[in-house]
């Protein structure tokens, strides 16, 4: 039976029943492939630095150490307490470097500037470096994501 | 003999296409030369295919054997440096010819109708390109590659949305490491290869479909162009022209070899100096002057939205400059000429 005012077919309903099907199936396809080519990606809970590299500490040049697949510095702050970083440059990514004369952290990509406290001074960085926490315990430094 | 060839010509139907040939003939004026530009292209493509094939056979896409395979290649492998030079070279040329190419077009008007669809494959076969330049650039993993890799592929992570995500599944994960050697190279070697001659084909097609496109002034003085046959007359200019080009490559290939660097480490500062390919050093300047802060947005984002929105227009510039063929367009070309020269004097400022 067809309605006098019907504005919806039965040829577009059927339509659009069948495109929508198909395309559920599609995405039934792709969603595992989307899935699959992200590998799966944690960081690390903690990360334990022997004592003895705390002897390295007091010449201001930092202790250097992988947090996950990121490069992360260990140092004393101005009021001697430990300090560590995730030395990557909140602009675009790269590994930065601590410069224990200038006493500031420099990205050479494009120019960027960092305290020693890590806060951006100069050119593109958007924000401060990343901060862990890092504590001594039982005679290690142990380095966690910051609470 | 004869029936062999009258078999195949049946089954194959190469009659048409010789047939094709013989009748497709090339408009003759002051602006012939650009037609050149496109053909080459072709060239410098098969120089890549064939080269490329070449490297693949010794490069091993992985974080210990990536760097380590390229200097076998370049210092052990009977002329492994030649044929990487080659590729690398040829590989600038190709996108030194496709912005010619493609600016010679803006020039000459000759995207509007009915050639919209054809600009349109071609600005998708420049991304291609560029895209192919991208991941072989990370390939031979020195730092300097690792650290373009890194900042390159962390760009789309400022595009609202889909760009954190983008960016993981260039990387294969949150960071640049093995992973992403191996997924560049797979793109590099099959994912571009097969897109490039699906959409290169389009393109050609598309070419026969319309037509060559004439220039302006040449409607407008109303003088019947001269056609030069294309077999075998445009074929054994192009010849001439293919071989000056191919022996320019060649010659910088010899005596400008690319260098490679000691072998990346992802947990190593970034070096100073980083450059990306040529191709890339204007919007590398663009960003290094954008401020982290522009009226109180993130800088990095306004920097990537606004080069995206540029992209955007030259891909959809036959639908804003739609109007019949025999308008002149100044305006276009003053755009499209104020946009050669402000990429022209950005990769000049990076450069010093």
């Amino acid at each position: 039976m067809k309605l006098k005012y019907s504005l919806f077919s039965r040829r577009a309903f059927l339509n659009w029943l069948l495109g929508g099907g198909l395309a559920a199936l599609g995405a039934a396809f792709i969603a595992p492939i989307a899935k699959f080519v992200i590998p799966p990606y944690k960081e690390p809970d903690e990360v334990k630095l022997p004592a003895s590299d705390l002897v390295d500490l007091t010449d201001n040049r930092g202790v250097s150490f992988a947090w996950g697949n990121k490069p992360g510095l260990l140092k004393r702050g101005q009021d001697g307490a430990l300090q560590a970083f995730v030395t990557v440059c909140t602009h675009l990514d790269c590994n930065v470097t601590w410069l224990p004369d200038d006493n500031k952290f420099y990205c050479a990509c494009h120019q960027g500037w960092y305290n020693a406290d890590g806060v951006n001074i100069a050119g593109p960085p958007p924000r401060p470096l990343r901060r862990l926490s890092a504590a001594r315990e039982n005679g290690d430094i142990l380095i966690r994501k910051e609470a | 003999m004869g029936t062999i060839r009258g078999w195949l010509d049946d089954r194959l139907g190469i009659g048409e296409v010789s047939g094709f040939l013989t009748k497709k003939a090339v408009p003759l004026h002051s602006h012939t030369i650009w037609y050149y530009t496109g053909s080459s292209i072709l060239l410098f493509l098969g120089i890549q295919v064939v080269t490329g094939v070449m490297l693949a056979l010794y490069y091993k896409p992985t974080i210990e054997g990536a760097n380590a395979s390229v200097a076998r290649i370049i210092t052990e492998v009977p002329l492994g440096w030649l044929i990487r030079s080659v590729h690398s070279w040829s590989a600038s040329a190709m996108i030194a010819l496709v912005l010619v190419h493609m600016l010679s077009i803006a020039f000459i008007k000759a995207y509007r109708k009915p050639r919209e669809a054809t600009w349109l494959t071609g600005v998708l076969l420049l991304a291609a390109s560029m895209a192919f330049g991208f991941t072989g650039y990370l390939l031979p993993w020195d730092s300097l590659s690792l650290a373009a890799t890194k900042v390159g592929t962390d760009f789309p992570k400022a595009v609202p949305l889909v760009g954190p995500l983008a960016a993981k599944v260039l990387r294969g994960g949150e960071d640049v490491t093995g992973d992403t050697i191996s997924r560049f190279f797979i793109t590099h070697v099959c994912i571009l290869p097969l897109l490039i001659f699906a959409i290169l084909g389009l393109h050609l097609f598309l070419v026969q479909r319309h037509g060559m496109s004439l220039p302006l002034e040449r409607d407008a003085r109303e003088e019947k162009p001269g056609w030069l046959p294309f077999w075998p007359n445009f074929i054994m200019r192009e010849t001439g022209v293919w071989l000056v080009l191919f022996g320019a490559v060649i010659t910088l290939a010899i005596f400008a070899a690319p260098s490679l660097g000691p072998a990346a480490d992802i947990m190593a500062p970034a070096p100073a100096g980083i450059k990306p390919e040529w191709y890339f050093l204007f919007m590398f300047q663009t960003l290094k002057l954008f401020p982290s802060r522009i009226a109180g947005l993130n800088g990095e984002q306004v920097a990537v939205m606004s080069m995206l929105a540029g992209l955007a227009l030259v891909f959809v510039l036959p639908f804003i400059d739609n109007r019949p063929t025999e308008r002149k367009g100044r305006v276009v070309s003053w755009l499209v000429l104020a946009a050669f020269v402000y990429a022209i004097a950005m990769t000049v400022w990076s450069l010093l």
